[in-house]
This record gives structure tokens, C-alpha cells and sequence, in this order.
């Protein structure tokens, strides 16, 4: 049975035409790390705070294991104080008049749990995080790192089936973010929560999540584990969203140049014609380089090299084509010179074909993938 | 695993199918979630007192302005209540109306625009001084030259009126005069002093407005002109000038508000020499109840408030334009003055002593003195501080043992410190309303009505709160006469300030601190109690404080509406100077002056906030 259950959920802040969320349809199984993944503006903070109740239904219901908390088909309201979740804000919101004992133990307080239980679990969850020593203190006086691990303690301490957290890691500096992502996943695998973790930052995504739920523009654009997501995006947006460098992308439109041109007929070629095919992408790492000549059978062009960059155990190399540009990553340092003309291949599996929608095409998958691969 | 490809392309949400029952629970979806906490209650119930106290009053005394008011049916041959442009008529284009409105009218544009043009050039060259030079004590003076503002204005009438009274007016002369030299009734009274008063009083305004500016003006912006080549007097004519523009503009707005109000000075001073402004002219309608006259006259200087204040709003607007994105380059180079280092410390202590050292010292000689300008020291006493049994016909007791000026201290700490302190928490109330409520027309509309009394001078305020309480309407009994309608006044009349306070703190605090109270599980009540009050105790301090000074030195809310059993401090002085009691009226003057001024220090040390930010009160 599914933890979370949002079905046709939507959120019109009352500016016309403009829904925040549209037509959300999601699944959160038991014990899941639900990543809600997408750019600023794309409603993935909006959604999060609807399942804790702090933002209400423009239509659909959201139902929380065997409990209905909204609705608005049939009237149903479950303030977010009556849901029982955990919920960490970007900002951490702790209390600056409340020392962290009492930040951490206000759960339980209210909860009426006894002194002693009370004490042994506040106890439990500050080791477990790293934060007793701090027990006196006033957020003030801890730095964010401490900041966000009293935040995640306060939640924690009441523990709570369904934790949310808003982009908990944006705020603390690379090192630490670091450090934070592995507590995090060892906090998953402790304390058996559903988690739904909301954030822009696809690494973060991709490190921490089982599932991940990519949004645009409030609609939902693919819920897959992180290699799915990556390896099979169900469309452009996805493709372009996730990676980075970001993918290449060969428009097939009317006026193609010369490059996509060469995609074009090389697809021709290869299945036969692709009617629907409106564009094609190749990830920089799927780009091979070589001075000599490509393999048969692969889609391949010229190139002249017109920029090598260095980004500390990898490179990017800027391959200049006929009609544009194409990026290429490689972890073995690149034995061209800029200036050169080279030859590039993409392997066919390594292609992504979208339709003129912009949606992957079924039809090029089976052509380019064969069928006993995953 | 296997992936769920879902794209779809933007479209309409696919409600569902709008039958009446789903539409009726969708409303009780609503309900539910507006409903939950009683914020909107809250809200609601502010709405209701606001519309009481604030609306009701000016729409009233509006009202009074073209009906026939009791006691003229007879003369208008209509009956009390009915409709009639007489008022009008009386007020703008009869034989009167030069006296009543287009005199006064004049004389307070004049005189503010004197004032303003005054205070900008004292307190723009204080201000540059204190801010971007290196003059000697420029932290001393920093503090020292904001005094004025802390006490009230028309103790500087008082201590004008003590220096150069002349023999047009009966009572205890001038020093000046006492001493055999008159000084000529245009030194003495009107327009001339009440100009110089207000000037020095309103110049703080321009030295902490333009000299924030100043100080946070990114230095980075003017280097760039420098390095481009431009001397001096070019970046600061075309690079610091403009963009110093909106700070000058809301000094001189607020300066014209409050001069528009100023009752105190103006009438201490403009009185012998029958020089009127528009609020000594209210003022003097009121005396001479007539009220429909007072109101029109009330309903003019709401109308100028307004105005001002969206002249305010557009040149504001049109400013921002080029507010520029603060950096971190701040202000923190100095000009050197060169030779010109004393001559600037010596303006600067020259203006201390014009504005503050001068007038307060006089008033404190004149408190010990038997015979005015007379320096022998068989001429100083103590009598009018601490004297038994004087020989005079009302005093017979130094002002410290007469009952009345200890009944009155009561009355200003009981009526100004249950205003503030109501004013305060509605405010905060207001705020969090206005911040939490998921019903946005109520937030609007509570932020706009309590903004309304700042376009209200106070002494118009007063003169609709008269109109509204005077006689009983409803179940509300006359409450003129009483202190409950001082209180309900100086409330309305705080509001702005309050709910402006309150609704920047519940701002800043953000939603997530009770939000995360409320995920953890507490209701409403609980976080009230535990999060949002705790947290905004500063706040609420700064809200009740700043206030309370400002209205025990208040003036023109209480010169209206208070009645010998509820006179305050301020009137009970004014009374004082009526009477001619010259020595105990200063004495008064200068225990509200300490109050006011120990009572801002304080206020600042206890809450640690700049006097900057309660600017206007």
C-alpha cells in the first residue's frame, strides 16, 4: 500500500490561467526517498506543502496511508497540525527563543509523552545526529550545519512515518552538503521513513533518492529511479533538466543544420525511416572523439576542436560541427589538440529520439536498442 | 523497475465534473481550511472595531460638513440633521472665510514650506557633516543634535515666548522686555518664530533620513564617477544628489504632515498677534462650538493630508527607480575639512545650543525666577517648584505639592500607557492577521484602514472623534468628558504606527517558525502562547514604547478632547500658560521634556532599536 497517494492534484493561486500544480498524480510506496525534482517555479515546494497541510487543494485529494487528509471532492480537511509528519524548511525555522533541548523535545511535549520516554528519546535522536553538547545553546549560537541537524532532530524526535523535507541542503556549503547527503541516507535506512525530499540540485536528486519525480511548470514529467531518469528521459525537458554538461541536442525541424541533417538521414538509414522524429539528443559522455576513423554502423561526423577545458580529472571538449556545437565529457585526458579535426561517433543505443512533441520515441527505442538490453 | 514515462502537454486542470454536491463540498473544503484557526475570526473581529473607531469618525465629521447641526436651526431655518451647503459656503466664500480657512490656509503652506526649506538646509549640512566628514565629536553630536525631536515642539514656544514676550500681551513679560528692550511683535510672535521653532524641531528628521542615506550610499558608485574623471562638485551633483532623492523627499513630506498638525506652537505664539494656521483655526471653531464650520475645516486638512501623502506615494514611486541594489561597498570614507574643521564644529555646537541648550535653560531659569530678566540673586526661588503657602490666588503651592499636576501625571501615564499598550497588541494582532489569514480582501483591507488616521492630522482626528462620541449613539453613551475617549482616540490615532510595526515584525518573523510548531503539532492557542508571542516580545516592546512617548508629549488629540477632570500633562500646562502662570507651566514643560527624552533613551537602551525606526510617531 502506498504511504502517500496524490491523485489529480492541482494549486491556482488565483492568478488566471496559472496553476502553481496541474493535474499531479503521484504514488509515495512505504519507506520510500521521494525525490520532487525540477527548476525554481515548477511547483515541486508547492506540492510538498500541500501534503503537510500548509497549502490547500485548488482540486484533487491526497491521501495519506489508509487516511483521506484532503479532499475536495467530498470536504475533507485534515489540518497540518492533526497530520502526524515531520516536515525540515529550507530556512530550518528553529525556534530563537527555545534552547535545542527544547526545540527538539516541543514534539513530545505537546504529545504529553512522559518525562523519562521523553528524555531517553530526545537523548537518542540528539547522539544519533551529533548534537548533545549543543543541548543548552540557542539556535543563534550553532552554525548552519548544527542548524539543520537540530531542524531534522526536532522532526525526528517525534518520529514520524512520513518526514518532508524543502531543500534542506541549499543552504549549507559544498563540504558539508556532502556530509549532510550521507547522513541523510543512513538516517533512511535508521529510522525506515517515507521521506519526500524536495530540490533543485539534480546530484543531490540522483545521490539520494529511490525514486524521482521530475516537475516542469507544475506538471509532472516522469517518475523513475535515478538511472532511469537519467538513462531513458520520457522526454526533452527531462533530458535537458538532468545532466550536466547538459545534453546535445540535434533539432530535425525544417531547417536542420547541416549536423542534424546528418542525424536525420543516418536515422533514415539505420531503421528505416523515423516519420516522427522532431529531435535527437546525445549525452557528452555517450560522444566519442578519435583522429582516426569512426566504427561502421555508428552515427558520425567531422569535427574540429575548438576548446579543451580541464574541470580537475575530466575534460569538456567543444567540438565546433557544421551548423553548430556539440560538448563532449571524457575522464581520460584527450590526446587532440585544439584546432585539430577530428572524427566523433555516438554509439546508435546511445541516442535519445524525441517525437515533435518533444516526448521520447517508443518507435526509435526498439529500432536503436534491442530488445534483450534492460 | 520500470519507469512511468508521464508527459503531458500544459493544459487544464482536470476538475472534476462541477455537479451541485461536489460543488457544495469543494465550498466546505474551503470552509474547513479558512476556518481552521481562528485567525480569520480574529481578523474578522478587528475589522469591526477598526471600522468603529477609525472609519465611522471620519465619515462623521464628513457627514457634520453638510448637515445642519444642533443649535443652528434656527438661524438656517431647517431642523438639525438636514442637508445644506451653508458650512461651505461659510467657510470658503463668505465674508468670514478669509479668517476662517484661505488666512490660515496660506499662513500654514507658508510657514511649512519655510520650515521644510529651513530644516533642509540645517539639517542636509548637519547631516553631510555628521555622516561623511571629519568635524570634531561628530558621535557626541550625533546623539546631541537629535534632542530636539525628543522634546516636544512647543517647549521651544515656551522658552521663545519666555525670551522675547513683549507689552502687546498682559502677564508676566519677556526677559528681553524686563530688562527695557521690546522687541517688535514680528521677533515676538507669528509667523517669524513659529517658522524658526519648527525648523529646528523637524530638522532631526532630515539629519537621520538623509544621513542614513548618506551613510549607506555605496561609495563604490561614486568612485566610478571619480575614476571616469568627475570632480567633486559633479558627483555630487549628478551622482549623490539624485539617488539621495527619495531619503530628502520623505523628509520633507513628513515634515509638511506634521506641520500641518502642529497645534502647540502655533497657538502659544500666533494667538497675541492673531496669527492662525489651519489647526489653531479648527481649534478655535471647536472653542466656539461651531461644529459645522470645525468640521469642514477638519474635512480641508484631511483633504491637504491625503493629497500630500499621494503626491508622497507618486514621487516615491517614480524615486525608486533608482534605488540601487545595496553592495557591499559601503560608506566608510571621510572627507577631510581641512581649515574648515572648527568652523564646521562650531555650526554644529552653535545649532546645539539654538535648539536645545538655549531654549531648555531658559525655561529652567524662568522656573526659579520671581521677576523675569532680572539676574540679582534675591530674584531666584525655588517657590514654584516646592513653595508652601504663596501669595498668589489659584498657585498657592509649588507646582510639585498641587494635587492637579500629579492628578494630571496619573492621567497621562493611566490614559497614554492603556492606549499604547492596546495599540500595540492590536497592532501585533493586525499583523498576524494580515500575515497568516488565507482571506486576502480582510488582510487589505485591515492593513488600509488602520493606515488611514496617518493621513488624519491628529487635531482633525480629534475634532471627528468629538463629533462621533460627543452626544450617545446607540448603545454607546456621551463620552465626551470621559478618559475613555482620550483612549479610544490616541488608539485609532497609534494605529498606523502599530499595525506597521506589527505587520513588518510578523513579515520578517516568516511563516516557518509557526509553521514548524504547527507540523509538530501544536494548535493555534499553543502557538500563539509559545512561539509567536516569545519570539516578538522585542517587537511588541518597541510597538507599546515608542508610542507612549510620543503621546505623553502629544498635544493636539488631547487639546481637543480633554476636559479639566481628564486633563493630562500637556494640558494641564496649556491651561497653565492660559492662566498666566508662566513659571509653573515651564516647570510642567520641562517634567514632560524629562519624561519624553529620559523615556526615549530608555525605550532605545531596553529594546536596542534606533530612533530612526519609530520616526513619525
Amino acid at each position: 500500500m502506498p504511504r502517500i497517494n496524490l491523485r489529480g492534484v492541482a494549486k491556482n493561486y488565483g492568478v488566471a490561467g496559472a496553476n502553481a500544480v496541474s493535474g499531479l498524480d503521484l504514488e509515495i510506496g512505504d519507506g520510500e526517498f521521494m525525490c520532487l525534482l525540477g527548476p525554481s517555479g515548477c511547483g515541486k515546494t508547492t506540492t510538498l506543502r500541500m501534503i503537510a497541510g500548509l497549502e490547500n487543494l485548488s482540486a484533487g485529494e491526497i491521501q495519506v496511508g489508509a487516511r483521506m487528509v484532503d479532499s475536495v471532492g467530498a470536504g475533507i480537511f485534515v489540518p497540518p497540525e492533526k497530520r502526524e509528519m515531520g516536515l525540515v524548511f529550507q530556512s530550518y525555522a528553529l525556534w530563537p527563543h527555545l534552547t535545542i533541548e527544547r526545540n527538539t523535545d516541543f514534539g513530545l511535549r505537546l504529545r504529553k509523552v512522559p518525562k523519562a520516554e521523553r528524555e531517553e528519546r530526545v537523548q537518542r535522536v540528539m547522539s544519533t545526529l551529533g548534537i548533545e553538547k549543543y543541548r543548552d545553546r540557542y539556535p543563534s549560537q550553532l552554525s548552519g550545519g548544527q542548524q539543520q541537524r537540530v531542524a531534522l532532530a526536532r522532526m525526528l524526535a517525534v518520529n514520524p512515518e512520513v518526514l518532508l523535507l524543502d531543500e534542506p541542503l541549499s543552504n549549507l556549503d559544498a563540504a558539508l552538503r556532502l556530509e549532510m547527503r550521507a547522513e541523510l541516507k543512513r538516517l533512511h535506512r535508521e529510522f525506515k521513513t517515507t521521506i519526500v525530499f524536495v530540490t533543485h540540485d539534480q546530484w543531490e536528486a540522483m545521490t539520494l533518492a529511490t525514486t524521482i519525480a521530475v516537475m516542469s511548470e507544475g506538471h509532472l514529467q516522469q517518475v523513475g529511479t535515478p538511472n532511469d531518469i537519467y538513462d531513458r528521459p520520457a522526454n526533452r525537458f527531462v533530458a535537458q533538466f538532468v545532466g550536466n554538461p547538459p545534453i546535445n541536442i540535434l533539432e530535425l525541424g525544417d531547417t536542420p543544420t547541416p549536423v542534424a541533417a546528418s542525424a536525420g538521414q543516418w536515422l533514415t538509414a539505420f531503421s528505416g525511416g523515423l516519420a516522427e522524429a522532431g529531435s535527437v539528443g546525445i549525452r557528452p559522455e555517450a560522444l566519442k572523439v578519435t583522429t582516426g576513423t569512426a566504427p561502421e554502423g555508428a552515427f558520425s561526423g567531422k569535427a574540429e576542436v575548438t576548446g579543451i577545458l580541464p574541470t580537475g580529472g575530466s575534460w569538456i571538449v567543444e567540438l565546433t560541427v557544421p551548423g553548430g556545437k556539440l560538448f563532449q565529457t571524457t575522464h581520460e585526458m584527450p590526446a587532440i589538440e585544439q584546432g585539430e579535426t577530428v572524427s566523433f561517433w555516438v554509439e546508435p543505443r546511445a541516442l535519445h529520439v524525441f517525437n515533435k512533441a518533444g516526448n521520447r520515441s517508443a518507435t526509435a527505442d526498439q529500432a536503436l536498442r534491442p530488445a534483450r538490453r534492460h | 523497475m520500470s519507469s512511468s514515462p508521464i508527459a503531458r502537454s500544459a493544459g487544464p486542470v482536470p476538475a472534476s465534473i462541477p455537479s451541485s454536491g461536489s460543488r457544495l463540498n469543494a465550498l466546505r473544503y474551503r470552509a474547513k481550511v479558512a476556518l481552521n484557526g481562528p485567525t480569520t475570526f480574529i481578523g474578522l473581529l478587528l475589522a469591526g472595531l477598526f471600522t468603529y473607531l477609525i472609519v465611522m469618525p471620519v465619515l462623521s465629521i464628513l457627514f457634520d460638513a453638510v448637515r445642519v447641526q444642533f443649535g443652528d436651526e434656527r438661524r438656517l431655518k431647517a431642523s438639525a440633521g438636514d442637508f445644506t451647503t451653508y458650512y461651505l459656503e461659510r467657510a470658503f466664500t463668505s465674508r468670514v472665510a478669509r479668517d476662517l480657512f484661505w488666512g490660515p490656509l496660506a499662513n500654514t503652506l507658508t510657514v511649512a514650506a519655510s520650515a521644510i526649506a529651513l530644516a533642509m538646509i540645517i539639517g542636509g549640512l548637519l547631516a553631510w557633516l555628521l555622516s561623511r566628514t571629519d568635524m570634531f565629536g561628530r558621535r557626541w553630536f550625533a546623539t546631541a543634535l537629535i534632542v530636539p525631536y525628543m522634546l516636544p515642539a512647543w517647549t521651544f514656544a515656551l522658552a521663545w515666548t519666555t525670551l522675547f514676550k513683549n507689552r502687546t500681551v498682559g502677564g508676566q513679560p519677556g526677559w528681553l522686555e524686563a530688562m527695557g528692550l521690546t522687541p517688535p511683535d514680528w521677533l515676538a510672535y507669528g509667523r517669524l518664530p513659529i517658522t524658526i521653532i519648527l525648523a529646528l524641531h523637524y530638522s532631526p528628521f532630515v539629519i537621520l533620513l538623509f544621513g542614513n542615506a548618506l551613510r549607506r550610499f555605496d561609495s563604490q558608485l561614486e568612485d566610478s564617477a571619480r575614476i571616469l574623471g568627475a570632480n567633486r562638485l559633479t558627483v555630487a551633483r549628478q551622482i549623490i544628489l539624485p539617488l539621495m532623492q527619495p531619503a530628502l523627499l520623505s523628509a520633507m513630506v513628513l515634515i509638511f504632515a506634521k506641520c500641518l498638525g502642529e497645534f502647540g506652537v502655533a497657538y502659544v505664539l500666533g494667538l497675541p498677534v492673531d496669527f492662525d494656521v489651519l489647526a489653531t483655526s479648527l481649534y478655535r471653531s471647536i472653542s466656539s462650538r461651531q461644529s459645522g464650520v470645525a468640521a469642514v475645516l477638519a474635512g480641508s486638512i484631511m483633504l491637504i493630508g491625503v493629497i500630500t501623502l499621494m503626491i508622497d506615494a507618486r514621487l516615491l514611486k517614480e524615486a525608486r527607480r533608482f534605488v540601487t541594489i545595496g553592495s557591499k561597498g559601503s560608506m566608510s570614507r571621510l572627507s577631510p575639512l581641512g581649515i574648515l574643521r572648527w568652523p564646521a564644529t562650531v555650526f554644529a555646537a552653535l545649532m546645539f545650543a539654538f535648539s536645545v541648550g538655549l531654549p531648555l535653560l531658559t525655561l529652567a531659569l524662568s522656573t526659579v525666577m520671581r521677576q523675569p530678566g532680572n539676574f540679582a540673586p534675591a530674584n531666584f526661588t525655588l517657590d514654584y517648584w516646592i513653595g508652601r503657602d504663596l501669595n498668589t490666588v489659584a498657585m498657592k503651592s509649588g507646582v510639585l505639592f498641587t494635587p492637579d499636576l500629579w492628578q494630571a501625571a496619573w492621567n497621562s501615564l493611566s490614559i497614554v500607557g492603556v492606549a499604547s499598550v492596546t495599540s500595540g497588541v492590536l497592532g501585533l494582532l493586525v499583523g498576524y492577521v494580515v500575515a497568516r489569514t488565507p482571506v486576502r480582501p480582510l488582510a487589505a483591507f485591515l492593513r488600509q484602514v488602520t493606515f488611514m488616521p496617518y493621513l488624519v492630522p491628529g487635531i482633525a482626528f480629534a475634532a471627528a472623534y468629538l463629533s462621533l462620541f460627543a452626544v450617545p449613539r446607540g448603545p454607546i453613551p456621551a463620552l465626551y468628558g470621559t478618559a475613555a475617549i482620550l483612549m479610544l482616540a490616541l488608539i485609532a490615532d497609534q494605529m498606523p504606527y502599530a499595525s506597521r510595526a506589527g505587520v513588518a515584525a510578523m513579515m520578517q518573523l516568516g511563516k516557518d517558525p509557526e509553521e514548524a510548531a504547527q507540523i509538530a503539532g501544536a494548535g493555534w492557542f499553543r502557538r500563539l502562547i509559545a512561539i509567536v508571542i516569545p519570539i516578538q516580545k522585542g517587537a511588541l516592546t518597541t510597538g507599546i514604547l515608542l508610542p507612549f512617548i510620543s503621546g505623553i508629549k502629544g498635544l493636539s488629540l488631547f487639546v481637543v478632547l480633554a476636559v479639566p477632570g481628564t486633563d493630562v500633562l500637556t494640558t494641564y500646562s496649556l491651561r497653565l500658560i492660559d492662566y498666566h502662570y508662566t513659571q509653573a507651566a515651564n516647570a510642567v514643560v520641562l517634567i514632560i521634556a524629562a519624561i519624553s527624552y529620559f523615556g526615549t533613551l530608555a525605550g532605545q537602551k531596553l529594546t536596542k532599536s534606533n530612533l530612526a525606526q519609530g520616526l513619525g510617531n
